[in-house]
């Protein structure tokens, strides 16, 4: 791992990355692994607490199921971090305490940056508040763009990726656009 | 303490306006209230609005229209969150750093990976997405 930057994720950045992987319908996205290759990219950090989180969704037969179970298989290739005790209840702002942890890590640790999928609603204005460089801050599609420019994945699978999100997860179709300009044009 | 007060002179069709008033003659408002509080109904119809909502985050991000334009109609917290979002994409996101290969499924995942399809009776109720 050394060399990598380090990246806090949350739990939906998780299992989002890791859905089109396990997704068999034909609207998924197929041919790369977004999911793995996120983790092979950088240095992935999480909260005890997002493992958690990801083993309570793990339980059904759903596609999000799936997705965390996916994700748990994985569990060796992330750095999970105890970070209970330094986080008190009730947890801030309306963040929840993965999230509310995954902040602690950026602030408290040695933090590169922190992805999230949470950009199209207010929590997205949450989260710029509590981290005290929020110039640390990116979005999922952000990520995806970036590993296309690099070379990591293929741009036209990001491409595909990114309709896909917008379509089941309904992300700012905008936001996208213009990242979709910037980085795969 | 009263709101300033900006004159407004238009034309309108004299239809529109005897329609207006023949309203006002029923309600007892006057014209200009009548007019007032009809601007002020196409205001509110507006900004709740999906579309129109979408139409003025658009017009933000192509740069078409500013900040404060963009925050009296869609609210301080959405205006901040798409400023903050928008001024994001010019960041560039610490490089990745790739090994010679990406390793295979069955040493990153211990095994294939399984897949998911819904089941033909329950569609999209298993989606739970």
């Amino acid at each position: 791992m050394a060399g990598k930057a380090v990246a806090v994720v949350d739990t939906n950045v998780l299992l989002n990355l890791a859905i089109p992987v396990v997704d068999n319908r034909s609207k998924a996205p197929t041919g790369e692994d977004p999911f793995k290759t996120l983790l092979v990219s950088y240095d992935i950090h999480v909260p005890d607490s997002v493992l958690g989180e990801v083993t309570d969704a793990s339980g059904g037969d759903d596609l999000l199921s799936q997705a965390a179970k996916l994700v748990l298989r994985a569990a060796d290739s992330l750095t999970t971090h105890d970070v209970r005790d330094e986080v008190g209840e009730p947890v801030d702002y309306g963040l929840d305490r993965g999230e509310s942890e995954a902040i602690w890590l950026t602030n408290n640790r040695n933090v590169d940056f922190l992805i999230t999928d949470d950009f199209g609603s207010t929590k997205y204005l949450l989260l710029n508040l509590a981290l005290e460089d929020r110039n640390k801050l990116f979005t999922t599609p952000h990520i995806l763009c970036t590993l296309a420019a690099d070379g990591a994945l293929h741009p036209e699978y990001v491409e595909e990726a990114l309709t896909y999100y917008f379509e089941t997860k309904s992300w700012d179709g905008k936001y996208v656009g213009l990242l979709r300009e910037r980085y795969l044009r | 303490m009263p709101e300033e007060k900006k004159r407004v002179d238009f034309n309108a069709d004299v239809s529109v306006i005897e329609s207006a008033d023949s309203i006002t003659e029923v309600t007892n408002d006057t014209r200009t209230d009548f007019i007032i509080d009809a601007i002020k109904n196409e205001i509110r119809k507006l900004r709740n609005d999906e579309d129109f909502r979408q139409e003025v985050v658009d017009a933000y991000y192509d740069g078409r229209i500013d900040h404060s334009i963009a925050e009296d109609i869609l609210g301080v917290e959405e205006a901040t969150r798409m400023k903050l979002l928008k001024e994001s994409i010019d960041r560039t996101p610490p490089e990745p750093q790739l090994e010679d290969s990406v390793p295979t499924d069955e040493e990153f995942y211990d095994g294939k990976v399984p897949t998911w399809k819904p089941d033909e009776r329950s569609k999209s109720a298993s989606e739970g997405t």
